[in-house]
């Protein structure tokens, strides 16, 4: 008995080895043309985040200081001075306090916003465009017209307020007030990107089902409740954590409205971006500002994490 | 053989030396500025520069002062710094600790040393174990501004004169509107900005005890910390802000216009300032009929100066050509505008400035201090930034603390706190002297 093999004929067996070597050759090819896509891409996205990242994590078990001739390595040394630092600890209550109340009134806002304008479809892009415009305007410009709109004098704010009767306030220079004053302007300046991307998700729940619901004598809210939320839920996650991580990085308008320009004092109002620039770039504390990075770092993770653990769609894993 | 391979070398000798020569008087000369008031002098020092170095090019940028400190800290180190650092005296002692200054000429270096040229505080900001690293140019010195129509409205004919008068005219110069709130401050005092709220601070602790809160210590580049020392002086001062920003003496409000902008606006009566403020009125507040005296005395009678000095890089390739426009900068027209244009006031004693004061006499104030004023100058050292920012946090709290008003016990707690943070921040730095 012979072999299967043994009956095919040599130029079979060529052709086959020459498709052989041409697949070779494809899956070589795509293999290059792959690393030539994504290779600068990924080279690119090494040098300016990883590289950075796997530096300021190095940096920070040295005391590390530019103009200074030795740079010792002081192993935890930066992180067990954390523990005792008092304005960092002042800087991260004020930062959750912040990001809390952002997050929470940013995304209310939005959606409530999305909702309505869902119900008036044909003007709700103009309405989008409007609620846009704070989002493409650079935060410190934003924040210089915030400080003259605060001003506690001049300003149009405590002018407005004062014909409901409310005396004047200062909202910035207040220690209780200034963390609302930060909260309305990362308000105003955010809320149409939320928005928008909420409009997104609302267009994408099927319309069948919504009028099934009314159908069957579901009212709005039990449709909110169990048809709108539970679809959006993977928005809402994506919304919570870009929000999160974007208030949580607040500095520009923290920075501006409280930079002590002569004339106009603010309250000193701590965030955990401005201690880390206050360490890197005005005491020169490279080292110490790397060791509150890395906090930082795991301190947005941590709820990133947790936020995900809630919120992801189960049933989807 | 040998007489030719002599003839290449002494060619190529010749050419190396006229390269390097050529290096020397050709290229780009940067100066980087943190006071971008002082800019016209350094253009009227850049035409003149041009007419001795026709093929150097200046550059001169400016910057708001944080951010030119923090452009010096990066480069400097990296070598690609400006050619001539006109440094603070704050941050200055970074720079020739961490070695990145040329030695000052010799020429310079003898009119630094020379009393009727430049007074020894400045030199010795400058020197380090008797070496000078940089040319102190010019100084902002401290005085009290007062609004000579709210001091004649309210009663007074001449100003302050005692540290005791300067709060009892604040509470009788201070307005309030229907609703109790303030209109006007007595004197506006530096309530925000740690850093600065600190050498404010020091105004007045200065007069109550003869020292800074942070003095030289034994051994250079040490600081050693005198609130301990001067606990009951140091309560004082903090308690008398205290004292006139709550309760029945209040004669300051965080809410009104403060500083310059305050005062150049009628918002306030008095406030502590260096020099530049002249011009900045004069400018901002035309109708402003204002005066200007030392700061008043109490046990002591003291003049804050902080100093801007001009150094060269070592890394610079136009050391000569650096330093020769650090000696146009010492012409009498140039130091006359640094006075007229931007208030500062400059430190060379053997130049007259008698032109300027004619037109501005409040400027003698600062450029002929009265016998008897001490001239003080921060210690110099690298931790300054550090440990004034965090002082101030300290002291700027307790201003906003109302149940410390009349509290000297609680007020000495707050000023151990202080003295506590810049003793930690010292060692931490390994600059503490006892």
């Amino acid at each position: 008995m012979t072999v299967a093999t043994d009956s095919v004929s040599p130029r079979a067996s060529g052709l086959s080895s020459r498709r052989e070597e041409w697949r070779a050759s494809i899956r070589m090819n795509h293999l290059l043309w792959v690393v030539c896509a994504l290779g600068p891409v990924l080279a690119l996205f090494s040098i300016i985040r990883v590289y950075p990242i796997l530096e300021t994590i190095r940096l920070s078990f040295y005391r590390y200081h530019p103009t200074q001739r030795t740079k010792p390595f002081i192993g935890f040394d930066n992180y067990i001075r954390l523990l005792e630092d008092d304005a960092f600890r002042t800087a991260l209550i004020n930062t959750l306090q912040f990001c809390v109340l952002a997050v929470v009134i940013t995304l209310t806002l939005a959606f409530t916003i999305a909702l309505l304008l869902r119900s008036i479809e044909r003007a709700s892009p103009i309405y989008e465009i409007l609620l846009y415009i704070p989002v493409v305007t650079p935060w410190v410009p934003a924040s210089v017209i915030w400080k003259w709109i605060f001003d506690p004098q001049h300003g149009i704010l405590n002018y407005w307020l004062g014909f409901l009767g409310i005396p004047k306030l200062a909202w910035l220079q207040d220690e209780h007030i200034i963390l609302y004053a930060i909260v309305l302007v990362s308000v105003w300046k955010m809320l149409g990107y939320f928005v928008v991307v909420y409009g997104v998700g609302l267009r994408n729940i099927p319309d069948d089902l919504m009028e099934a619901a009314e159908l069957d004598g579901a009212t709005p809210w039990q449709r909110l409740i169990y048809i709108v939320i539970p679809m959006m839920k993977p928005i809402i996650l994506f919304t919570v954590i870009i929000a999160t991580i974007i208030f949580f990085n607040v500095f520009a308008p923290v920075y501006v409205l409280t930079a002590s320009a002569q004339g106009a004092p603010a309250y000193d109002f701590k965030v955990v971006i401005g201690e880390i620039y206050q360490n890197a770039f005005v005491f020169y504390r490279m080292g110490y500002a790397g060791a509150q990075s890395v906090v930082l770092l795991l301190f947005v993770l941590t709820l990133v994490f947790v936020q995900f653990f809630f919120l992801r769609d189960k049933r989807g894993v | 053989m040998i007489r030719r391979l002599l003839a290449i070398a002494v060619c190529l000798l010749a050419l190396s030396s006229v390269a390097s020569a050529d290096e020397k008087t050709k290229g780009k000369l940067s100066i980087w500025l943190g006071y971008p008031e002082t800019l016209d002098a350094f253009k009227m020092g850049q035409a003149e520069f041009k007419k001795q170095y026709p093929n150097v090019d200046v550059e001169i940028l400016t910057f708001e002062l944080r951010e030119f400190e923090a452009k010096l800290a990066v480069s400097v180190p990296a070598g690609s710094g400006p050619d001539i650092l006109a440094l603070h005296d704050f941050i200055f002692p970074r720079y020739y600790e961490a070695g990145a200054l040329d030695d000052v000429p010799a020429d310079l270096a003898k009119a630094i040393n020379d009393k009727a040229i430049i007074d020894t505080p400045f030199k010795d900001i400058v020197t380090r174990e008797g070496k000078p690293w940089g040319v102190p140019w010019w100084s902002g010195r401290n005085g009290l501004f007062y609004n000579i129509d709210h001091l004649r409205e309210a009663g007074f004919n001449e100003p302050p004169k005692t540290y005791e008068d300067v709060w009892k005219y604040a509470e009788k110069l201070t307005q309030k509107g229907p609703d109790g709130q303030l209109t006007r401050a007595g004197i506006s005092l530096r309530l925000t900005g740690p850093s600065g709220g600190t050498q404010k601070f020091v105004y007045f602790y200065y007069q109550l005890t003869g020292e800074q809160m942070l003095e030289p210590g034994s051994k250079p580049g040490t600081v050693r910390v005198t609130i301990a020392k001067n606990i009951d002086a140091a309560a004082r001062a903090l308690l008398d802000h205290i004292d006139h920003l709550h309760g029945a003496k209040k004669s300051d409000d965080w809410a009104l216009k403060h500083d310059a902008q305050g005062f150049a606006s009628g918002a306030a009566s008095m406030f502590m300032r260096e020099s530049w403020v002249i011009p900045y009125v004069k400018k901002n507040g035309p109708n402003i009929k204002f005066g200007v005296v030392p700061v008043p005395r109490d046990k002591a009678w003291g003049a804050f100066n902080a100093v801007e000095v001009l150094s060269v890089s070592k890394d610079s390739k136009l050391k000569q050509a650096a330093w020769d426009f650090i000696r146009i900068l010492q012409a009498q027209p140039i130091l006359d505008n640094v006075l007229a244009s931007s208030g500062w006031v400059p430190l060379r004693r053997d130049r007259d400035y008698s032109a300027i004061l004619k037109d501005e006499p409040r400027f003698a104030e600062m450029t002929t201090p009265p016998a008897g004023l001490t001239l003080y100058i921060e210690a110099p050292n690298t931790s300054y930034e550090e440990m004034t920012t965090r002082m101030g946090e300290i002291i700027q709290a307790a201003f906003r603390d109302a149940s410390l008003v009349g509290n000297m016990d609680g007020a000495k707690k707050v000023m151990m706190r202080v003295n506590d943070t810049a003793v930690k921040i010292l060692k931490d730095n390994g600059i503490y002297s006892d």
